[in-house]
């Protein structure tokens, strides 16, 4: 083994196991940086150690590697979408969605699950961090559908799979992300975006397929409620209101984008006033919600800034210990073919998806990986969907997915840890054929944005 | 039934609700001098957040003058990405002096609150302090550099004087020096009553008010 190895898998072992003690995970990432740059500088230094390493070169780097996040015009749009998602949030859409469309579904059987997924969809933009959208869901939606008297394992299941959609969905802040670490022209963040578009309204449709036939077959898991108050065009009036601007407001935001008629970050600051204006038409808009949801959004935007100054650190270091070749050089010395080399890749990212949450797996792993599958003739839009889809159906697998401790926690204590494992399953097994579709099928991936801007 | 008033109206499931159940804070005691400087940070960055309403202005005032007048200002981006940068750059010490930065609480959560005391004091002095010192040793002969050139942005019709930015960059990092040495003597009280602790529950307990 070389000395490269050795300082490589040094590293990686010092960072999983600090982060497993709970200190934050940014300066954990900072921290083995500069534990590592002193062990790398008194091996060269002192030992002799046959090792191109030199402080100026790796952490030294720091500031101005940070100073790349500051320039960034791209990443003006993550704070812009965290603030219209949590806009949007309280401007009181979701309350108002989950208490109409359960007048119009509650007579078809599943209709509670189906009112979640289409709720899950249109909100995708309100996941700030993952568990966020998964957690609302579920207190929005849980106590409805015991009360009629759901399955358990079927509802809990259903509110946990459409949670993490929001990381895939457009305008997903993860695909923002990641966009600035593939850093190429051709998986710019529209690019991502349109890539992540059909995939997503596909796993969409798939669960509520699924919500749909499993009652079918089975009644006794989502029975019918006795007393529904009828549809009339009252309901169906209160339904379009709460829909249409959302819809409208989240459509104008990607169309935008995908017409090119605007770039990402333009569309942001759009859809972050359209968000304000939603919350003001509903008058949710007073002084006190509009500074809670600015501080919110300089706390979030803070975490993940913070994550990426760590991650930055670590990835220079990791870099000036020969990281990347030796990364490269273990993907490329795998027995397969290269497509068994992308498998192998997504296998490892869904496994790294039971630790990590999907900030530091697209700060730190993506950067690494992605070269190696581009340069094997791989297209990116098409590797980075597959990458989402990979860490979102790693979020939902027992025993250790983020999701199931996230739904836990606003779970009613009726619902056991073993209803929300047998909930999922069905989902995951959704999530798998979705991936092995695209993976298959990379047009459902590539073909909006290969017609967009050609 | 269905009461579609019921109990998914009347709980008022909104996100920071949802992130007061996701971010778990270590319970950690006030003293005086950390709870002033706490306060002073936070004041900043909830003043900070502020600019990223200027921010949406900026970007609608440049979507509607691209549309007025034909043609993309780059003097206009750049100022967005300057507050917005300057807006999180603060936001770091203010998002530490809250508690707010994320960690992995698989195991963290059933620690006692001793242990998670210890595992905040080893934290604080072997990875964040040394991680931000070397930081800031950096960033200060950057910023200094810049002012020294006078350095502008390449663009034709970009901003001047960037090295005031690239000192806000310096300053985040004394900032969060500040917010971690603030932290460091709240874990101190916890672990060793020194500085002398607050009652618990007088200046809240559960870090400072967010």
């Amino acid at each position: 083994m070389s000395l490269e190895q050795i300082f490589v898998i040094g590293m990686f072992a010092t960072f999983g196991l600090l982060l497993m003690t709970g200190f934050p995970v940014a300066w954990v990432l900072g921290g083995t940086a500069v534990i590592w740059t002193v062990i790398g500088l008194v091996a060269v230094e002192n030992f002799g150690a046959d090792l191109w390493f030199d402080y100026g070169s790796s952490l030294g780097l720091v500031p101005e590697r940070s100073w790349n996040l500051v320039e960034s015009d791209t990443l003006v749009a993550l704070p812009m979408f965290i603030f219209m998602g949590i806009m949007l949030d309280q401007s009181g859409i979701a309350e108002r969605l989950m208490n109409n469309m359960v007048k119009l579904f509650g007579a078809v059987r599943g209709g509670y699950a189906v009112t979640v997924i289409v709720i899950g969809v249109l909100l995708a933009a309100t996941t700030g961090i993952i568990g966020a959208s998964v957690v609302l869901l579920g207190m929005l939606s849980l106590p409805v559908m015991m009360a009629n008297n759901y399955d358990k394992g079927f509802a809990v299941g259903t509110a946990c799979a459409t949670g993490t959609l929001g990381i895939l969905i457009p305008p997903s802040i993860m695909l923002v992300l990641m966009a600035d670490r593939l850093a190429v022209p051709e998986a710019s963040v529209g690019d991502l975006f349109m890539g992540a578009f059909f995939p997503g309204l596909m796993l969409g449709a798939m669960y509520v397929a699924y919500a749909l036939i499993r009652p079918a077959i089975n009644p006794r898991i989502a029975p019918v409620p006795a007393d529904l108050p009828t549809v009339d065009a009252g309901v169906l009036w209160d339904v379009v209101k709460a829909v249409v601007p959302t819809a409208a407001l989240i459509l104008g935001v990607l169309g935008s984008i995908f017409a090119g008629i605007a770039t990402p970050t333009e569309a942001s600051g759009v859809g972050a006033l359209g968000a304000m204006l939603l919350a003001l038409f509903n008058w949710r808009l007073s002084p006190a919600v509009l500074s809670d949801s600015l501080y919110q959004t300089t706390r979030t935007t803070a975490f993940i800034f913070a994550i990426f100054l760590g991650a930055t650190a670590f990835s220079v270091v990791l870099r000036g210990l020969g990281g990347d070749r030796v990364i490269e050089d273990a993907l490329l010395g795998l027995p397969f073919e290269p497509t068994g080399i992308v498998i192998a890749i997504l296998v490892g990212v869904f496994l790294l998806g039971f630790f990590l949450d999907w900030v530091e797996i697209t700060l730190i792993i993506l950067p690494l990986v992605a070269p190696v599958v581009q340069n094997l003739g791989f297209d990116l839009v098409w590797f980075t969907i597959l990458f989402a889809v990979c860490l979102q159906t790693s979020f939902l697998t027992p025993p250790v997915g983020f999701a199931l401790f996230y739904i836990k926690g606003v779970c009613p204590p009726e619902i056991k840890v073993t209803d929300i494992y047998r909930g999922v399953v069905p989902y995951i097994i959704l999530q798998l054929v979705a991936l092995a579709l695209v993976f298959l099928f990379p047009a459902i991936a590539t073909w909006l944005p290969s017609v967009a801007f050609g | 039934m269905a009461e579609p008033e019921g109990p998914g109206s009347d709980r008022h499931a909104h996100l920071s609700r949802a992130e007061e159940l996701l971010i778990h804070h270590v319970e950690l005691p006030q003293t005086a001098i950390s709870q002033a400087l706490d306060a002073g940070l936070i004041l900043l960055g909830k003043a900070a957040s502020w600019l990223w309403l200027a921010v949406v202005g900026i970007i609608i005032y440049a979507v509607v003058g691209r549309y007025a007048f034909g043609s993309g200002s780059v003097t206009l981006e750049e100022w967005q990405w300057h507050i917005a940068g300057a807006a999180w750059l603060i936001g770091l010490s203010y998002t530490l002096a809250t508690d707010d930065h994320v960690r992995v609480d698989v195991l963290h959560e059933r620690f006692s609150l001793r242990t998670k005391g210890w595992i905040e004091l080893f934290g604080i002095l072997f990875l964040l302090l040394p991680f931000l010192g070397s930081a800031l040793w950096e960033a200060i002969p950057y910023f200094h550099s810049s002012y020294l050139q006078d350095e502008t942005s390449q663009a034709p019709a970009g901003l001047p004087n960037r090295w005031i930015l690239k000192g806000v960059l310096a300053l985040s990092f004394l900032l969060l020096i500040v917010a971690a040495l603030s932290r460091l003597m709240r874990v101190t009280a916890l672990l060793f009553g020194l500085p002398r602790p607050r009652r618990m529950g007088e200046a809240g307990n559960g870090g400072a008010p967010r």
